[in-house]
């Protein structure tokens, strides 16, 4: 489900939201990987992050067997989803990631309860470091990244996040923010061709 | 989302739970708080009083709540019940000699349900229990569900119920092996659980238990929360003060011939309890307005202990008003529109009670039962070995229909008739949403000196 954003923002976002380091990651996007996240920063005009490592069993090949959601809107934002639905009640592997270029404050979703909207992603518990990436764990986030942990940064006037959901058989906040932390690790940027 | 076998005996706590059980961890985890040394003179007419010290915790006084509780239900199969009068008498004045009633002691509370009063003493219950003047009916009610009660909720029949309370979980176990070992009593369920710890600061009992049992959203419960959803429940001015939750205290009910005086009714059920839902849907402002209503914008992030006193009462109106600008209702409001006075009252015993006085007097407590740590019928009661986050429900009313005006006003029906209109276990009603009662029922709890067979010898 792709998340809309509302016109509101928070304006505590940008008190809120630790800043990616001005130097760029050393390392390459996976070869198999590569071309679609070189598609999707074409696309958006804007850098966008590739892991170069998702929990098992995902990978995030762009077109590949586990991508779930591929979406941009007209204002370049877009979402990425990785998800491996397993049978059985194994549980589900599910992983976001979220670029807003241009925009540094947290977008707002619809209200789960009344007419009104609230911030996609809330409930800041903590920061998380690695990569010269300092990002913030939003702990409760709405449409497709609710149930979800949440880290988010800015990097270069843009808002980017990365989340995973709480669920079998990463079934613990624990455990997939040990996960986030990996994944933070493994970013490296894309930078438009054009 | 099930645990595994492996995971939960994984942990540190391996060792504890493959030797006794997940709450064996209670007294490795906690420590008991510091009690008064002295005794009660002695024993009050009330067997539903236990007297707990206060401590302060982010300036609001709480009620310190005892580590360790116990409640076994239980089928009767008499003949004799004059003698099994007398045996149940002796075994109690026993344990009564044995520990002082205190948390350090042991707190003991008999209670009887309706099979009991049908089947054993149909004639004289007919003509002295007591009768609720204010709603017109019995004060002890067939047990029911509520509107948010799941289909599967099951109204249980037991014939009586012990609730045992103390800091020291020996005393639970001594006490209930002596009473339970009565051969005309058949114990139906027994379910264990824990409160308290964390107001000195430190990491709490209910925290570390969870965290032990591996439970689903257990790395997410505040560090020093006194129960599982992070917001204490013992504040003083939250609960009912001294003799209020008596039958006679606020005169809404006859006592006919006098028979149950000091005694009162208590209500009995399991909760689960949904922590990731929680901790995760839920961002800190919404479960303050969650737990106690919209508009509540002064509570400091990640404060646990919100002041209930009558300075913060809602009134009706205002909970109305709410809910029609927010759609949506607190849990706390809506039940204070029946849980707290009117008006200033003036009990029976010449005690004056100030408007916004709470009225219940909850003894409820955390559990990793799942729902229960022994059943007579896992099948029936689905029983897991799994441990799972919820709630021991116990709540002492004046009247069971007190205590159904409290529930249902909890779903949004006010006691005037006002509906405040949200669909069933919807996120719009306070808790509700992340809670589901597994089982209810309800009990009469005689005065001390009736506790054993009420009824019986008349």
């Amino acid at each position: 489900m792709r998340v809309t954003a509302a016109v509101g923002l928070v304006a505590l976002a940008i008190g809120m939201l630790a800043h990616g380091a001005g130097a760029a990651p050393n390392t390459s996007c996976p070869a198999a990987w590569a071309h679609g996240w070189q598609s999707l920063a074409d696309k958006v005009g804007a850098p966008v992050y590739c892991p170069t490592w998702m929990p098992n069993p995902l990978d995030a090949r762009i077109g590949g067997q586990y991508q779930d959601i591929y979406s941009i809107g007209k204002d370049r934002s877009y979402l990425v989803s990785f998800l491996e639905h397993g049978d059985l009640g194994s549980g589900d592997v599910h992983v976001n990631f979220r670029g807003y270029p241009g925009r540094k404050l947290i977008p707002h979703c619809p209200a789960p309860v009344g007419h009104g909207t609230l911030p996609c992603f809330s409930d800041p518990v903590g920061r998380m470091s690695a990569n010269g990436i300092r990002a913030t764990v939003y702990q409760v986030n709405q449409g497709a990244d609710q149930w979800h942990v949440l880290l988010a940064w800015h990097y270069r006037g843009g808002l980017y996040t990365v989340s995973q959901h709480v669920i079998n058989p990463y079934d613990s906040a624990t455990r997939v923010r040990q996960n986030l932390q990996r994944l933070l690790k493994s970013l490296v940027l894309v930078q438009p061709a054009r | 989302m099930r645990l595994t076998r492996r995971r939960f005996i994984g942990g540190a706590a391996a060792a504890a739970v493959a030797g006794g059980g997940i709450y064996e961890l209670v007294d490795r985890l906690g420590s008991s708080p510091a009690r008064p040394a002295v005794e009660p003179a002695g024993m009050p007419p009330e067997q539903h009083l236990l007297d707990l010290t206060t401590t302060h915790s982010e300036g609001v006084e709480v009620i310190v709540p005892p580590l360790h509780h116990a409640i076994v239900t239980a089928k009767l199969d008499v003949g004799d019940l004059r003698a099994a009068q007398t045996k149940l008498e002796d075994v109690l004045r026993d344990i009564d000699s044995t520990y002082p009633l205190t948390p350090a002691g042991l707190g003991v509370t008999v209670a009887w349900g309706i099979p009991y009063f049908d089947k054993y003493v149909p004639a004289q219950a007919k003509a002295h229990l007591p009768h609720d003047r204010r709603a017109q009916k019995q004060v002890l009610l067939p047990t029911r569900r509520f509107p948010s009660d799941p289909s599967t909720t099951i109204l249980e029949t037991n014939d009586l119920v012990v609730l045992l309370r103390s800091d020291r979980i020996e005393h639970i176990e001594a006490a209930r092996k002596e009473i339970f070992g009565l051969p005309f009593l058949t114990v139906t369920s027994i379910r264990r659980g824990f409160a308290g710890g964390g107001f000195d600061g430190g990491r709490s009992l209910p925290k570390k238990m969870a965290l032990a049992a591996g439970v689903p959203g257990a790395d997410l419960i505040p560090d020093s929360a006194e129960l599982f959803l992070g917001f204490t429940s013992t504040q003083k001015a939250g609960l009912g003060p001294g003799t209020i939750a008596n039958h006679e205290t606020l005169g809404y009910v006859d006592l006919r011939s006098g028979y149950f005086r000091n005694g009162t009714h208590m209500h009995l059920s399991h909760i689960s309890e949904d922590l990731e839902a929680w901790y995760l849907n839920f961002d800190f402002a919404e479960r303050v307005l969650t737990a106690f209503r919209p508009g509540m914008t002064d509570v400091r992030d990640g404060t646990q202990t919100v002041a209930q006193g009558p300075p913060q009462v809602s009134p009706e109106s205002d909970l109305v008003r709410q809910f029609h600008k927010t759609g949506r209702f607190g849990h706390s409001a809506s039940i204070q529109a029946t849980s707290r006075l009117q008006q200033d009252t003036i009990g029976v015993d010449g005690t004056h009670y100030a408007k916004g006085t709470a009225i219940p007097q909850r003894a409820d407590f955390n559990t990793l039962d799942n729902p229960f740590a022994f059943s007579i019928d896992p099948a029936r009661d689905g029983v897991r070995k799994e441990p799972s986050a919820g709630v021991h429900f116990v709540v002492f009313n004046p009247s069971g229909d007190d205590f159904e005006r409290n529930r249902l006003a909890m779903d949004g029906v006010l006691p005037g008739g006002t509906k405040l209109s949200v669909p069933p276990r919807n996120r719009a009603a306070g808790f509700n949403s992340v809670l589901t009662t597994t089982h209810r029922q309800n009990f009469l709890v005689p005065p001390r000196r009736h506790r054993s067979f009420p009824l019986a010898e008349l």
